[in-house]
């Protein structure tokens, strides 16, 4: 048996450091949400784990039910820190976001990628700037990817085609008191980032 | 006497970030609760006149902390500490009898100019 | 505001696009040292401008071939002239990791890259700029196409159970080796067989059996042909194997190599054995066949005759 690269794990330190990160972060981009809404987001405790690729499908499938998904992914950059934001709706959302959203539109296939990039660019933004913040790494963001529309959580992802083998996943769940819209925001690391953000980290917990 | 202190937060590196924003030379005895039904405890037993509260916790969060410290006439000064800054939450917190929200992360002078400006802290 | 005060702002949101913007500019000086280096590069390499400022390109990044570069870059200098790099022929420049561990789908950057030249105000050109384009996406998809084609042309050309050639297919090889066949004067065999009382197979031991059994003597053929032997599935059990460079004799030789194979094999399939045999027809090839369907039918009558003598043997057509 040849000798495996080290497994990567979080301490405890570590993982309460990154959920607290995260949860500022989470704050800042549902108080924007909000405030371009005018509704409540409902917060809950951000998952912070490292994941191995095989893992990544389990990870979605925690997020969504078995109903149908739209997602936008987005990749984000900065001072040897890299990764990529999956942000995925539940479908059944998108009436209830049409209207609070004042979205005059029909509710088409366009009118959806309309409703997903602003909710998007709102969300993914303002996490990844308010981590950026707090580890003061200046991140700078890629080109948002539609990943999908309509399709199971499963297809969103190709299977067996990562060129990494673990790395650090974060999951942020959002939800709108008193409306059918909800959303998973999925951060994950590239592996080589994880040593690097984990130096940011202890820098700040000393 | 030293003034009784409490940091209400479920995270350690929160509570850490809250412990080194407060003020130098302030005289106090430091208590930390790691969720709401340990804080309400510790001001039962007087050692929160102030608090400083996170609201996302486990067992019971800060709302709930607030109207426990409301129904029982507690003698709680409450600066809510979050990161969920929506409007809607700090209305709710100041509804429920909250001095002040501020915003995490949260800094030294930031926690200067709350405790002054509520006089907790006298201007020298 | 001034003028000046407004050319100053314009300039400061200049710097700002350039710093943020999605393209790696690098600007070079005449020794190719390293003189601006933008947030895309910055974030990439993990480098900070400082730490690369004033530093020759390829002491800073072996993995650029500097005999290559400098190639590339001395008519920009000299001549004023552009000169461009694409991933087809280069994939890269700089080796930049993938930063997408969702949808990144290579291990590295793949690049197009522009080189520029910059004049200074007595026309001389002491700088250059090296754009740095990120096509990673093309790229992958490029490959992908090539191999979704790859693929298609593979299933076109293939009978799905036996894996052999389809009876289309193989014709058009057939074809091509007859014309060659014609104008050389090596020796080539048909051998056209199939499968003793297939019917029978399949009505005592169900359909599945027979594809089992069909699927297994496609397999022992492919074993047993070599690299240049044209096989195909010309019906439903009926098979043919072209021999190239091979007379009768030889031919026959290999034949019933293969059709002992065939008779000592069992199939195991839900616990019953099924054993089968072949008969094969050999046609050598002859100037006689003008077309190539002339051929078949030659081979094809040497299998009737097998057929008609007993079957499990082989049986070589011979001109009247």
């Amino acid at each position: 048996m040849r000798a495996q690269a080290m497994t990567m794990s979080l301490t405890e330190d570590q993982r309460d450091c990154y959920q607290e990160i995260t949860n500022v972060a989470m704050g800042q981009a549902a108080d924007r949400l909000a405030r371009l809404l005018d509704v409540y987001v409902i917060l809950p405790i951000p998952k912070v784990n490292m994941i191995s690729a095989s893992e990544l499908h389990m990870a979605l499938a925690d997020t969504a039910t078995s109903d149908n998904v739209s997602a936008v992914c987005q990749g984000f950059i900065g001072s040897g820190i890299a990764g990529e934001a999956l942000l995925v709706f539940n479908d059944a959302s998108f009436s209830d976001l049409a209207q609070i959203m004042n979205y005059k539109g029909p509710l088409d296939q366009h009118g959806e990628l309309e409703l997903l990039m602003d909710v998007s660019s709102v969300l993914i933004g303002a996490c990844i700037h308010g981590i950026g913040d707090q580890i003061e790494v200046s991140f700078n963001q890629g080109h948002p990817v539609v990943l999908g529309q309509h399709c199971q959580v499963d297809d969103l992802v190709k299977s067996g085609n990562h060129q990494w083998s673990q790395t650090l996943a974060i999951e942020i769940h959002y939800e709108i008191e008193n409306l059918n819209i909800s959303c998973d925001l999925l951060l994950l690391f590239t592996e080589d980032s994880v040593a690097k953000i984990n130096q940011q980290v202890d820098y700040l917990l000393d | 006497m030293a003034l009784p202190v409490l940091i209400c937060d479920d995270s350690s590196f929160a509570r850490k970030q809250m412990k080194r924003a407060l003020p130098d030379d302030w005289d106090i005895e430091l208590t930390f609760a790691s969720n709401g039904v340990e804080g309400v405890e510790a001001i039962r037993q007087g050692k929160g006149e102030v608090v400083f509260l996170d609201l996302t916790m486990p067992e019971l969060d800060g709302y709930g902390v607030l109207e426990m410290i409301r129904k029982e006439d507690l003698p709680a000064m409450v600066i809510v500490v979050s990161g969920d800054i929506q409007p809607d939450a700090q209305q709710r917190v100041k509804k429920l009898g909250a001095m002040a929200f501020v915003k995490k992360p949260i800094d030294k002078a930031k926690t200067v100019e709350i405790l002054t400006e509520f006089g907790i802290l006298s201007e020298s | 505001m001034t003028k000046p005060g407004v050319e100053f702002a314009e300039l400061h949101w200049l710097m700002d696009v350039l710093q943020s913007i999605d393209v790696g500019l690098v600007i070079l000086d005449r020794d190719y040292k390293i003189q601006l280096w933008n947030g895309f590069m910055e974030n990439h390499s993990g480098l900070p401008p400082d730490q690369v400022h004033d530093k020759s390109l390829f002491e800073s990044f072996g993995d650029i071939p500097e005999t290559w570069f400098r190639q590339k870059a001395e008519p920009v200098f000299e001549l004023k002239t552009r000169t461009f790099t694409i991933w087809e022929q280069r994939p890269y420049l700089f080796k930049f990791k993938n930063s997408r561990p969702i949808t990144g789908r290579s291990s590295t950057m793949y690049q197009n890259s522009s080189l520029i030249p910059l004049e200074s105000v007595n026309g001389d050109v002491n700088h250059i700029c090296l754009i740095i384009y990120d096509v990673t996406d093309i790229a992958v998809n490029q490959g992908d196409l090539i191999s979704a084609n790859g693929h298609l042309a593979y299933l076109s050309q293939t009978d799905s159970l036996t894996e052999l050639f389809n009876r289309g297919f193989w014709e058009q090889e057939f074809q091509r080796e007859h014309k060659r066949c014609s104008r050389t004067s090596t020796p080539c065999s048909l051998v056209m067989f199939d499968i003793d009382h297939f019917k029978n197979v399949n009505d005592t031991y169900g359909h599945q059996a027979g594809d089992e059994v069909i699927r297994t003597l496609a397999s022992i053929v492919r074993q047993t042909a070599r690299e240049t032997d044209i096989c195909g599935r010309y019906g439903g059990e009926e098979f043919t194997i072209l021999l190239v460079d091979t007379d009768a004799e030889a031919a026959t030789i290999f034949t019933e190599r293969l059709r002992k194979k065939v008779a000592a094999l069992v199939i195991n399939i839900d616990d019953k054995e099924i054993k089968f045999t072949i008969s094969s027809g050999i046609a050598e090839y002859s100037s006689n066949f003008i077309k190539h369907t002339q051929w078949i039918e030659a081979a094809d009558k040497a299998l009737y005759h097998a057929k008609g003598n007993g079957r499990n043997k082989t049986t070589v057509y011979q001109s009247k």
